[in-house]
């Protein structure tokens, strides 16, 4: 048994490190906040060359066919940096392609994403935002030559870059995924500002939206599995960000203390703040061992994976709401300004807690695992 | 990252399972001569002393192989070896700063629990602040005299020897003045009382000594080495234990599911309130974090690395996570949970408690708060963690001050 990550893991995560500091520093992040895309397309194209888009994709359509502890570490420094971008929306879409695709489906854009000349994401929510797959109400109405989509999806994750948009709908053989072109007639797209600029939301309005029979993701009657292993993957995902995040929160937080002086001393050897400190490390190495556990078992079908996927879920978005926000106070009121830092930080946590599953959901299913 | 236990690690569970299974006692040890029994049919089955050097009777036995054989222990709930201090603590503590007569006297009575040792550590005017203790031993030409108080001495009532911290030089810095020593409990001038804890029950002693006898060659290490040696001696108690723990939570979490069946409020049994599934969830995800946590501690250890300072990390988490573990428990079970007896058989609630004794939610409840105040307070470790860890400056203190 060995925890660490092995010298390719290491590798990737050192590289991911040298490249989000190099180009993703706090200036860009903040420039793209600004942005109307709210992305990079010179850092997207970057992130493909260096094999990102395509870590989880088949190696004949140019991926590296590796898996989520792979995707974990991308994230994890991702959240780090606070690195605004589709990275993580379309990696969950891919990654449904590559497992359930037609050969078509496949080759039509698994290539593309790999290459960083397509963006793709999954619309999961409804207006009722429940994550159980029973709560969608858009339906999927058979029409000559395929179906119709006809439903509200909120909080869309970068759906006004994404090419291709995976959207479940209840069909008549039950809950089905279909691939909707952003380009499709019928589709509109309103922008939902977030609490965190670095991440970019839609409401995405399908009316009577006609797709080809051959648009359905994987077969009719499995959408559901389907969907369950995309929110999955998406909980683990989010979580590893998650802890980008509330690392660099802390890691701040122990620099600050370190040289800001009070009463004669830096504050970093009052015990009320040591003490704060010590408890957001232990917080942050609980969230290192939940994330990559479940990212671990998500890879090799372990049984307690989805389990440990809710739990990392749940337990990570609870521990980085508290460590980013333990930051702020550690940092007093310069935590509490625009211009410094951390607040892109605690953002992006927040953002994260509400996707792919909040805490009370993850800890419902959780139950429902046990006491079933 | 590869989480898949080892096939000789599988086929090691699975001995020891069917082991533990088969020869587990399951009626209650109450005698000691009872407990000794059981210890000894551990110790002839290799299950005793793992850790230790093959030399010194020991397995060589790897962390992992330990945690094993605690976590199957935990499973089919066996009591605990008799003389858990002796071989967890004292024997390395012998092993690694003893003379060569040290170890030929006292390394295989501890192993087979002809001896029964206690750690005589704490005093009452120095917990957390142990380094500040009191009790003093004086050199007496031939050997050693002490006289003074310990308290929270678990095991004191049934231990032959202790491992004592004792003052031998009052006017050296207090840190430098402290020295290591077995002393015999069994001799006049040494009177142990239990203390009797809010559990109702006495796990610890008050150990009396005045003018006790310490041979010469029962000093450890050199004079005034002691409080380097407890430092060592503290970071023994990590590690081994962590898989067992969890399992114990885990068995305790899945008897909590079964009371919420059971119970009914307002018509509908406990699970099926909302409130309370939302707390059954987050307790869970907690308790299996504990888990993942363990075997990442462990992972480092199978490779050698020493989990040193960050060790704090573990037993701060572990420790608050219990006392909350078994503080929502109690909350979610209402009127029930603090019920120790009086109840109809269906609605008595037991629970296998993490210290590995006592069957109710009371008394589990009230044995959690143990554990973030012995071997270093909740508070010793962020400080711990906070400087050693996270490289913090030092808080001025004025028994660091050089004089």
């Amino acid at each position: 048994m060995d925890f660490a990550f092995n010298p390719d893991q290491q590798l990737l995560r050192d590289s991911a490190r040298g490249f989000l500091d190099a180009h993703c520093p706090s200036t860009v992040v903040r420039a793209l906040w600004d942005d109307a895309r709210g992305e990079s397309e010179s850092m997207w194209k970057d992130m493909a060359q260096l094999g990102w888009l395509g870590l989880t994709l088949p190696e004949a359509v140019g991926g590296s066919a590796l898996g989520m502890v792979e995707t974990a570490i991308l994230l994890e420094e991702m959240g780090r940096a606070a690195y605004p971008g589709p990275y993580l929306s379309t990696v969950l879409a891919a990654t449904a392609l590559a497992e359930a695709g037609s050969p078509d489906q496949q080759r039509r854009w698994l290539g593309a994403i790999a290459a960083g000349a397509a963006r793709a994401t999954v619309a999961v929510l409804d207006t009722d935002w429940s994550w159980e797959p029973a709560a969608i109400a858009t339906r999927a109405v058979r029409a000559t030559g395929g179906f119709t989509l006809t439903g509200t999806k909120r909080f869309v994750p970068w759906a006004h870059v994404a090419d291709v948009v995976i959207v479940p709908a209840q069909a008549p053989e039950g809950l089905s995924l279909f691939l909707v072109e952003r380009a499709a007639p019928g589709l509109t797209l309103g922008a939902i500002q977030g609490i965190d600029l670095g991440t970019r939301w839609a409401t995405l309005t399908l009316d009577a939206v006609p797709v080809a029979a051959e648009a359905a993701l994987g077969p009719p009657a499995q959408g559901e599995a389907l969907l369950q292993r995309v929110l999955q993957r998406g909980a683990v995902g989010a979580a590893a960000e998650m802890l980008g995040a509330a690392r660099r929160c802390l890691d701040m937080s122990v620099a600050y203390a370190k040289v800001r002086e009070q009463f004669g001393q830096p504050i970093g050897a009052f015990q009320a703040i040591r003490h704060k400190c010590a408890e957001m490390l232990m917080e942050v190495e609980n969230a290192h061992a939940a994330t990559y556990y479940a990212a671990w078992a998500t890879d090799t079908g372990a049984e307690d994976a989805a389990l440990a996927a809710s739990v990392a879920k749940a337990y990570v978005g609870d521990a980085a709401r508290q460590v980013c926000g333990e930051a702020i106070q550690v940092h007093g009121g310069i935590g509490f300004t625009w211009e410094y830092d951390l607040h892109l930080y605690v953002k992006r946590a927040k953002a994260l807690e509400t996707m792919y599953g909040d805490a009370d959901h993850h800890r419902e299913l959780i139950v429902r695992r046990l006491a079933s | 990252m590869d989480l898949t236990y080892s096939l000789e690690d599988l086929a090691f569970r699975e001995r020891a399972r069917r082991w533990f299974e088969a020869n587990t006692p399951r009626h209650e040890l109450t005698t000691l001569e009872q407990r000794r029994s059981w210890h000894r049919t551990l110790y002839e089955a290799g299950y005793v002393g793992m850790g230790w050097p093959r030399e010194y009777g020991g397995r060589d036995a790897t962390p992992m192989q330990q945690a094993i054989v605690a976590d199957e222990m935990a499973r089919v709930n066996a009591p605990p070896t008799i003389n858990g201090l002796g071989i967890g603590i004292v024997g390395p503590t012998i092993i690694v700063h003893g003379t060569e007569a040290q170890k030929q006297r006292y390394l295989r009575k501890i192993l087979s629990a002809e001896e029964l040792w206690c750690q005589l550590y704490s005093e009452p005017n120095a917990g957390s602040d142990l380094a500040s203790l009191r009790t003093r031993a004086e050199d007496r030409g031939d050997h050693f005299e002490v006289t003074g108080q310990k308290i929270w001495t678990s095991g004191g009532l049934i231990a032959d020897w202790g491992l004592l911290l004792a003052r031998t030089d009052p006017r050296v810095p207090k840190h430098k003045g402290i020295s290591c020593f077995l002393i015999s409990l069994r001799q006049p001038g040494v009177e142990v009382r239990p203390l009797k804890q809010i559990t109702g029950s006495a796990e610890f002693a008050e150990v009396f000594m005045t003018q006790a006898r310490v041979e010469k060659s029962d000093l450890i290490g050199r004079l005034g080495q002691g409080w380097e040696i407890a430092q060592t001696t503290l970071s023994y108690e990590r590690g081994g234990n962590s898989l067992a723990r969890v399992t114990r939570y885990a068995m305790a979490f899945r008897q909590l599911v079964e009371s919420t069946r059971t119970l009914r409020r307002s018509g509908r049994p406990l699970l099926d309130d909302p409130v309370v599934r939302g707390r059954l969830g987050r307790l869970y995800a907690e308790l299996e974090v504990q888990r993942y946590a363990a075997l990442r501690v462990l992972s480092a250890l199978e490779k050698g690395e020493s989990p040193g300072p960050a060790s704090s990390i573990t037993k701060l988490s572990y420790s608050e996570f219990e006392k909350r573990f078994y503080e929502v428990a109690l909350e979610i079970l209402g009127p029930y949970g603090q019920a120790s007896s009086g109840l109809p058989a269906n609605l008595t609630l037991p629970v296998v408690g993490s210290s590995g004794h006592g069957n109710t939610w009371p008394y589990a409840f009230l044995w959690s708060r143990a554990g973030t105040i012995y071997s270093g307070s909740s508070e010793i470790q962020k400080n711990v963690i906070g400087e050693r860890v996270l490289g913090l400056p030092k808080e001025p203190r004025a028994d660091r001050v050089k004089v």
